[in-house]
């Protein structure tokens, strides 16, 4: 029984930890714009976590640039299991507009499995809400998979 | 032989039962839920559902629990045991409407309660100094200043109450205290303890560590502090022992203010009724600040405390004393 309800509770509660990895910072006022009265994503449980010790879902926003590569793996690996990983923006999948740059080493896929991908430059709040509820899932589903 | 075995089982049903573990788990909980619903329709927002911390909680505990290279073991997970243990402790000593489950023999239960309510904050303290990492020791440090804050106003008021109820001597029995308000009206209608009221209303949203005055756990500028490395059950613990003390808090205001002039001859319904006005007191001392103000700085929480707070609580104990 207890199985079923920590199940159902990861898609119910789950934490964010945005980590910026060189974005224009587009993305991460329209991540804080989900938060706020206006969209209020708390209604669906989520909240952002201050550590990413405390996260389920980590949202990656930026084209990976050589300086922010190595501490996205550390950031990534202190995050505790079940977790998914959502990339927010046309950054993280393409390069997007710094394609080709000297210090761009994107796409994210290159670092870590990508479970949701939401396009966008910027994505609207309610593509980004959209996104994360899906994330919650593959979370719940990532847990019943940790049972088996 | 068979009455030891009654008084056994009886015993561990009100630790394990009610009014201890199994209640106080679901009406902390309940009570942070409804801070967080009342605080979102406060801002205009839809909200968490009220049963949001059970979702948290549970979605802790099936986490991964991951303890630092740099952290000591064995501390690092006794921690959050050791305040829940002490908060269950002090549930079981709180009448809920005259009633406590071991009697009331106890003749300085109120001094007991000062101490164990010190617990959880040092259980935070000592886990997060065992995490070994950096923003738990500023995180440590501030709740050290916090606690220091609010322990004086504190006092203070508890001093106030003992004298009123005492009549020129102190009288430290919290069972007793409930029931001279039976025959003499609850506290808070005699107008010289409306001050000290006020004083324990701003001591409970310290005490609890709920916004503005969360500066140890600050999680936009510290990340959480002392909570910082804790993943899973731990910090599901910890989370939990949040809710219990905002219920243990309300409560003990109940007791001191109510006590039994709002009570029935029914338990159940004295159970209700406390539960009740603990929400009500949740709302008023902690949603309301919440909703209104920012995160205060570590040194303007330690003045606001040491002027406003204990000059409020003062006032209150030299009117009892002179009157």
């Amino acid at each position: 029984m207890f199985k079923k309800i920590i199940a159902k509770s990861m898609s119910k509660s789950p934490w964010i930890y945005h980590v910026n990895t060189g974005s224009c910072n587009g993305c991460d006022i329209e991540l804080v714009a989900v938060i706020t009265p206006r969209y209020d994503a708390e209604r669906f449980g989520f909240k952002l976590a201050g550590t990413p010790r405390h996260a389920d879902i980590v949202v990656v926003s930026g084209p990976i640039t050589s300086q922010s590569k190595d501490r996205l793996a550390r950031t990534l690996e202190q995050v505790p299991e079940p977790k998914v990983v959502v990339s927010i923006g046309s950054c993280p999948q393409s390069g997007n507009v710094f394609k080709g740059s000297y210090s761009v080493e994107g796409p994210l896929e290159k670092y870590t499995h990508v479970d949701v991908a939401i396009a966008g430059c910027t994505p609207k709040p309610e593509a980004i809400i959209e996104g994360l509820y899906k994330a919650a899932q593959i979370l719940q589903e990532k847990r019943e998979a940790m049972e088996k | 032989m068979s009455e030891t075995v009654v008084t056994m089982l009886t015993n561990a049903f009100s630790v394990l039962v009610f009014p201890g573990l199994l209640f106080v788990m679901i009406v902390g909980l309940l009570l942070a839920g409804i801070d967080r619903k009342v605080l979102a329709r406060m801002q205009k927002r839809k909200g968490p559902p009220v049963l949001q911390p059970f979702y948290d909680f549970f979605k802790l505990m099936g986490k991964e629990t991951i303890i630092p290279d740099a952290a000591n073991r064995r501390v690092f997970l006794a921690a959050p045991i050791i305040g829940f243990v002490s908060l269950v402790v002090m549930v079981v000593l709180i009448p809920i409407g005259g009633y406590t489950p071991f009697g009331i023999t106890f003749n300085a239960d109120l001094i007991v309660m000062l101490y164990l309510l010190t617990i959880p904050a040092v259980a935070l303290i000592i886990g997060g100094s065992s995490s070994g990492s950096p923003y738990a020791g500023i995180g440590i440090s501030r709740e050290m200043v916090t606690m220091m804050a609010y322990e004086l106003p504190l006092v203070i008021v508890l001093l106030t109450v003992a004298l009123k109820v005492g009549g020129g001597s102190f009288c430290f029995s919290l069972g007793e205290i409930s029931a001279w308000q039976e025959t003499n009206g609850a506290l808070i209608t005699h107008w010289e303890l409306i001050p000290a009221a006020i004083a324990f209303l701003f001591v409970i949203p310290a005490e609890v560590g709920t916004q503005p005055f969360d500066v140890a756990e600050a999680e936009t500028e510290i990340c959480e502090g002392p909570l910082v490395e804790y993943t899973g059950a731990p910090l599901a613990m910890f989370k939990l022992n949040t809710a219990i003390k905002m219920f243990v808090m309300t409560a003990l205001f109940t007791v001191l203010f109510f006590g039994n002039a709002v009570a029935t001859e029914y338990l159940a319904l004295n159970a209700l009724i406390v539960v009740a006005i603990s929400a009500g007191i949740t709302v008023l001392s902690m949603t309301l600040a919440h909703a209104v103000c920012a995160r205060l700085k570590i040194e303007h929480l330690f003045k606001f405390y040491w002027t406003v707070v204990t000059a409020l609580a003062a006032i209150s104990l030299v009117l009892v004393w002179c009157l």
